[in-house]
């Protein structure tokens, strides 16, 4: 057959082409074509290159650590952000989320996810307030209340999880809803809406043009998070409550990246200065709040916010009223009490520690480092045969993966000192803080190196 | 099997105790502990502190220990002895075999005593021998210019130490709040969606690494590191490591609020009688780990903590502050010209302490008529309280 033989000669041209990772085997697919998006995920171990021993451990330890580098590496430039947020979360319970394309269900997946999110929403934002919506047969219901109290949403949550998901999503009821409740919060927060989409309609009871033009008068920002298929009304949503920026409208494709991205809202919002909406109405605001103490008593007294006998807790520095945990705002005379504690929880989005480099084998040599800074733990020695090499030779060498350090060793900028890998990920996702900059002060005139990081 | 004797040999894994990590911070400011050197010197504190790390060592088998200083201009570890400390030791001794074993705290070798015990001894002497590295390598330019203590590098360096040696013991890390990055679906806070679904109860539990912190802290002064230091403390709070503080001088500032937020203990010795019995203390309050200190009493349970704040302008402690929206810095007083002193904000005021809102009462035509008094209409609504006489 033609088209066979067609396919013969290729195959033969391209014998030498094969080992570059492509796969040629189907006819139908065009020659300078890319890898498919499912194909990045799908382990290929026979294409891993062994080292110049013949060994395979220091690629396997490339992919590894490519891999968690992968999530660290985003933009740290200190931007403004929005650290008092008032946001809203809302669900889709229509029938598309009854699919089995996310196990176990979208729904059951979703709310699983979620719980996660609003622990972790509360913990770096602590001052911020979060609802909770549901779109279900074409109306808009609300599942919890605008709180900062984590468990009140996830007793919520966790009720939702017996009912059924049914009928048809609507946008313009959500958004509407969304709106009336973001309506009283203050000009200095935030207001952002999260949508969690997972059916290709909207059956709304209107045009939802208007709903978006009154979002853009309100300065609400929608983010949108598709589960099924790209939407254009969902693009234009998000772009024009943006200002424009296509990036806040996304589709999961498969549960990891569904929860990343999940994940990804609790860091706050960057301000935009071009938002001339905000510039007329002057966003930033002085705000008044208490900071109390914690008192112990020796007989049990009633608080303010429950009603129950407790022998401790907070009072209000304006009122002194007791409360129970905080932060909270003071139930008889509205002034916001939170402990410098919460304040200082959102400093690391403010004051971002900047991303480390990775080292390559001339650098490490020139150092003279044998361990990691942080964790003592020992690199692997500067090998005797690159000795001789420049730069040039280095891509005859057996290359880990993109995004991991040849010489496993990744360094600060700021102080130069050398860590690895596991250092890199703590103190970029869990600590904020480098070891290097934080263990060196200055000395007579030195250079500064406290700083941010 | 084993019905034949009746024994049970299943049960004897879970019977061992988890091994237990603890890192010791020890604050060596030399102003400081010049003004203690009449009731506390440095020598002696240190050899308190040996005898309580022996007897941490001497509980289990597997206990580990990790001792790091905050010097005035730098952090550096004692134990284990890092990789450029022993190279130093052994180009000095003449012995340049020594030199490989970075980091292990072995490679630096005691002198011969039968009558210790080995691994107090080398301990003791690894120790000794970095601080006294230490101390001779400090120039005067270094005190007098630097701020007070370097704790927050202390802090952070031990706690990259104490997250790589959970990791490495832990394989399985799924119960812990680490986050384990690798996995796709691990998630922070745990993987349990009940947060009191720990799975302690595993059998895998005994060999887990329980980790803590102990400070040993005679400094004031920390608002120079206050973003660094807060960032440490709220990394012990992810990873659930109690940081422990033994205060012997110098004002508490965050270091209450510390031993607070994570559950551990604080502890100031105030006069120098206290201070005199500081190895009392240290077996007493801090040599339980968290598995014991839930059966005992620990002190320090009744105290409240003082959580105010302390002002960006002006350093003093509020109760009631204004903060800006923008870039959360915290003033005594609203200021002046509505420019934030921090990050040049214009910011707005709000009107404070203002009166609450009143209904307007509504007027009532048909109470005019009501006669008071003989005949003469009292004015408004006649809802006044009678005045006396």
């Amino acid at each position: 057959m033609a088209s066979d033989q067609e396919y013969d000669d290729q195959s033969d041209e391209e014998e030498t082409g094969v080992r570059d990772g492509r796969r040629r085997t189907m006819a139908s697919r065009p020659k300078d074509r890319g890898q498919a998006r499912w194909e990045e995920a799908a382990n290929r171990n026979w294409e891993l290159q062994e080292g110049a021993d013949g060994s395979i451990e220091g690629v396997l330890g490339g992919l590894e650590e490519a891999s968690k580098r992968k999530r660290l590496l985003k933009d740290t430039t200190p931007l403004q952000r929005g650290i008092i947020r008032h946001t809203l979360l809302v669900f889709d319970l229509s029938s598309a989320m009854n699919e089995k394309d996310l196990r176990p269900t979208r729904h059951l997946l979703t709310i699983n996810y979620t719980i996660m999110f609003v622990r972790e929403f509360f913990e770096q934002n602590p001052i911020s307030q979060l609802g909770i919506l549901g779109m279900r047969e074409g109306l808009a219901i609300r599942v919890s209340d605008m709180s900062g109290n984590p468990n009140d949403h996830i007793t919520a949550l966790k009720l939702l999880r017996a009912t059924e998901p049914k009928g048809n999503p609507s946008l313009q009821n959500a958004l509407d809803m969304a709106r009336a409740a973001l309506y009283h919060t203050p000009s200095h927060g935030t207001r952002e809406v999260v949508i969690v989409l997972g059916a290709l309609l909207s059956s709304d009871p209107g045009d939802i043009h208007d709903t978006i033009k009154s979002c853009i008068r309100d300065r609400i920002r929608v983010r949108i998070i598709g589960l099924a298929a790209r939407m254009h009304i969902c693009a234009e949503i998000c772009r024009k409550t943006n200002g424009g920026d296509e990036s806040y409208y996304s589709v999961a494709v498969d549960e990891v990246d569904y929860r990343q991205q999940l994940m990804s809202i609790t860091t706050p919002p960057v301000l935009r200065a071009t938002d001339t909406e905000a510039q007329k109405q002057n966003q930033a605001a002085l705000l008044m709040m208490g900071f109390p103490s914690r008192i112990v008593e020796e007989k049990p007294t009633l608080c303010a916010c429950h009603g129950n006998l407790t022998r401790g807790g907070y009072l209000c520095s304006r009122c002194k009223a007791k409360v129970c945990n905080l932060p909270a705002t003071c139930p008889t005379c509205d002034l916001t009490l939170i402990l410098s504690t919460h304040l200082a929880r959102s400093y690391h989005h403010l004051f971002p520690l900047r991303n480390w480099v990775e080292v390559p084998w001339s650098r490490a040599r020139q150092k003279g480092s044998t361990q990691c800074f942080g964790c003592l733990s020992s690199f692997p020695a500067v090998p005797a045969q690159y000795d001789g090499l420049e730069n040039g030779k280095v891509g005859a060498r057996s290359k880990r993966a993109e995004g991991a350090s040849e010489s496993s060793r990744y360094e600060c900028e700021t102080c130069g000192s050398h860590f690895c890998i596991d250092c890199d990920v703590t103190c970029h996702e869990v600590l904020h803080n480098c070891p290097g900059c934080q263990s060196r002060g200055h000395v007579g005139g030195g250079e500064e190196v406290v700083d941010g990081g | 099997m084993n019905a034949v004797d009746a024994t049970d040999r299943a049960a004897t894994q879970e019977e061992v105790e988890a091994p237990s990590l603890l890192t010791i911070i020890l604050d060596t400011n030399p102003h400081a502990w010049a003004l203690l050197a009449d009731s506390l010197p440095l020598s002696k504190a240190v050899a308190n502190l040996l005898v309580f790390i022996n007897a941490h060592l001497a509980i289990n088998y597997a206990n580990r220990v990790a001792v790091v200083v905050s010097h005035s201009e730098r952090a550096e570890w004692l134990y284990p002895t890092p990789a450029d400390a022993t190279l130093e030791q052994a180009h000095s001794n003449g012995d340049g075999e020594n030199g490989n074993r970075a980091g292990t705290g072995g490679a630096v070798q005691p002198p011969d005593d039968a009558n210790k015990y080995r691994p107090f001894a080398q301990l003791e002497y690894a120790i000794m021998t970095n601080l006294q590295r230490l101390m001779c390598t400090t120039t005067p330019a270094a005190i007098s210019s630097a701020p007070s203590t370097m704790l927050a590098g202390a802090l952070t360096r031990a706690l990259a130490y104490i997250s790589k040696q959970s990791a490495s013991t832990n394989p399985t890390t799924t119960a812990t709040t680490h986050f384990n990055y690798s996995d796709p679906s691990s998630v922070a806070g745990g993987n349990s969606l009940n947060p009191s679904d720990d799975t302690t109860t595993t059998s895998r539990s005994n060999q887990r690494l329980t980790t803590r912190i102990l400070i040993v802290s005679v400094s004031g002064d920390l608002a120079e590191t206050y973003i660094e230091l807060m960032n440490a403390i709220f990394a012990c709070q992810r990873l659930s490591i109690p940081i422990d503080v033994l205060k012997l001088a110098g004002d508490p500032t965050f270091l209450q609020q510390a031993a607070d937020t994570t559950n551990g203990i604080y502890l100031s010795l105030s006069n120098p009688l206290a201070r005199a019995g500081m190895l009392q203390y240290l077996m007493f309050a801090f040599l339980p780990d968290a598995a014991a200190r839930e059966r005992l009493v620990m002190p320090g349970e009744g105290e409240g903590v003082d959580f105010r704040a302390a002002c960006f302008c002006h350093k003093r402690v509020v109760d009631i502050g204004f903060v800006c929206s923008i870039c959360l810095s915290i003033f005594c007083e609203p200021l002046a010209d509505g420019t934030c002193l921090l990050c040049g904000s214009h910011l707005s005021m709000a009107n404070y302490g203002q009166k609450p809102v009143v209904v307007a009462r509504p007027k009532k035509k048909g109470k005019k008529k009501r006669v008071v008094d003989g005949g003469v209409e009292t004015p408004g609504s006649g809802r006044e309280t009678p005045a006396p006489g």
